[in-house]
């Protein structure tokens, strides 16, 4: 993941990764990539920020399941209820 | 809960089985077969929105496997294979020389009658049907096969330099060329036709191979090597990046990076998919009536079928790059847009792959015994010609093949936002933008096939 092509508007402020000069747009998402594509290289902290943004992520992804299962749910039914009227 | 999500996806997924099973899709290249689309029994927004509903479960689905190392084993499982190759690419080149002498030798003096003519049907059933299935499902084999590539290993070369600018372009518009040949000449009808058409397109080809190089016009330029090509990466067996023979999962090539590379290429792979529905769009009555003012107002009929070709090309391609836009956005991510549209346009073949398979397994199938008599006796003209007559549960299985492309496609995206995003959230959100255009083309392709079947119009 280290020869992309880039397009950072002048304006916007970025998160670049002092490893890969790779820019994100949130904190977190650096911290995560770090921990991801560079392991071996990041000290205490950053080891620190990945755990942290990890378990961040962890708990954010548990919240889409739920409404995903639920779009799933309204799909099923409502596709059960207009096959039984039409 | 598991249990309920299982069913919700078997209901969906058969109803849009039963639903296409109504619309049985008919193969171009061929009023040889003649097959025709039967009408529906609900009404038509509901066929659509099931289909398209069944393309968003899947993306559902997919996206509650977050597990990173779980999607690379997927994707990196594979073994390599190895063997006597040097025999056997001989005996293939073998295969194709002899192939395409009795296309152009019995295309012109063979019986006339298309049904028993070896020319017609080792082209429409043995090769665009059989050949482009085996592609897909097995491994591209046409490299060996092509039987100009081998030509022109015996011609000398004048080395010009290929301009670079066009890159995969040539191609794209050889392909839409070639589309629009197939659909409104009857090149499955008339064996002197397709014989001259096959020899127009050789000369062509073997032209560019001694300008520009062997390699160089079949790598960039010629149509039919490209779209064997991108049909064989949805394949199990391929060449691996040492360029070994390696057994994969099928479809999971798709996600490797830099497979498509720039937009020409992007252009390429949606130019197949387009295709696709072309093939079926013009056969609709709506486009009848749709066109009739048109070449009423002075349109010459010969006109109309390429500029709907160009014009349709231009909005699936408009649709993809305002996807790849959107998607930006919606991922908030500073890759550029061009990384994105190459990364996610190859998980489109396996959709591609998918309708061939439902469109022409059938058209195979029936015409399977005809292609065989033909290769006993290829100057006979037998009153009678042996088709086969496929069961009523057959349907089925194209429908099959439409949900097992679109399966394949949404899951090998899945796994090249997670490749390229570090938040997964962010590489599922991405995925929204490209999701909505899979539905829209679903939607599109399902309409096609739950139209009643009229001839070219105009023509």
């Amino acid at each position: 993941m280290t020869d992309h092509d880039y397009d950072v508007a002048g304006d916007e402020s970025a998160f670049e990764c002092r490893y890969c000069d790779r820019p994100f747009a949130h904190e977190e998402w650096l911290a995560l990539h770090k921990g991801l594509d560079h392991p071996a290289e990041l000290d205490d902290e950053e080891v620190q920020a990945f755990r942290e943004a990890h378990d961040e992520e962890e708990s954010a992804l548990g919240e889409f399941r739920l409404r995903a299962l639920g779009a799933l749910v309204l799909i099923y039914f409502c596709l059960l209820m207009i096959y039984a009227l039409v | 809960m598991t249990s309920r999500r299982r069913r919700a996806t078997a209901v969906t997924l058969t109803a849009v089985g039963w639903l296409l099973a109504m619309g049985t899709a008919s193969a171009h290249g061929g009023s040889l077969a003649a097959g025709s689309r039967e009408s529906l029994t609900i009404p038509t927004w509901l066929f659509l929105s099931t289909g398209g509903a069944a393309v968003g479960a899947s993306f559902l689905l997919a996206s509650f496997v977050t597990d990173r190392v779980f999607i690379e084993r997927i994707h990196d499982w594979g073994t390599p294979l190895s063997g006597g190759v040097r025999p056997a690419v001989w005996l293939g080149r073998a295969v194709g020389l002899v192939g395409f002498a009795a296309v152009i030798g019995l295309g012109f003096f063979g019986p006339t009658t298309p049904q028993t003519n070896l020319a017609i049907l080792l082209v429409w059933v043995g090769w665009w049907a059989g050949l482009a299935m085996t592609t897909y499902l097995l491994g591209n084999t046409w490299r060996v096969l092509n039987p100009l590539s081998t030509i022109a290993l015996v011609l000398p070369s004048l080395d010009r330099d290929y301009p670079t600018q066009l890159g995969a372009w040539p191609s794209v518009v050889g392909l839409l060329a070639l589309v629009w040949l197939e659909v409104v000449s009857p090149l499955a009808d008339e064996p002197r036709l397709l014989a001259t058409a096959v020899l127009g397109y050789s000369v062509v080809t073997l032209t560019g191979a001694v300008v520009f190089g062997r390699e160089t016009w079949f790598d960039e330029a010629d149509p039919v090597e490209r779209v064997f090509r991108y049909y064989g990466r949805v394949a199990p067996i391929g060449r691996g990046a040492d360029g070994r023979l390696r057994l994969r999962l099928p479809g999971m090539d798709l996600s490797t990076p830099r497979l498509v590379d720039g937009r020409d290429e992007v252009a390429f792979v949606v130019a197949l998919l387009w295709a696709t529905t072309y093939d079926g769009l013009v056969t609709t009555p709506a486009f009848r009536d749709l066109t009739t003012p048109l070449v009423d107002a002075g349109l010459p009929a010969h006109l109309l079928y390429p500029v709907v070709l160009a014009a349709g090309f231009a909005l699936f391609l408009g649709v993809y790059r305002l996807a790849v836009r959107s998607s930006r956005r919606t991922a908030e991510t500073y890759l550029s847009p061009a990384e994105l549209a190459e990364r996610f346009a190859p998980p489109l073949l396996a959709i591609a792959a998918g309708y061939h398979f439902a469109h022409y397994l059938g058209y195979f199938l029936v015409l399977a015994p005809a292609l065989g008599l033909a290769m006993l006796s290829p100057l006979s003209d037998p009153g009678a010609v042996p088709v086969y007559d496929p069961p009523g549960w057959f349907g089925g299985v194209g429908i099959a093949a439409v949900i097992v492309g679109h399966l394949v496609a949404i899951w090998v995206a899945h796994a090249a936002a997670y490749d390229l995003f570090p938040a997964r959230l962010q590489a599922i959100r991405s995925q929204y933008p490209f999701i909505a255009v899979m539905v829209f083309y679903t939607m599109t392709s399902l309409w096609v096939v739950s139209r009643p079947e009229v001839p070219l119009p105009h023509l």
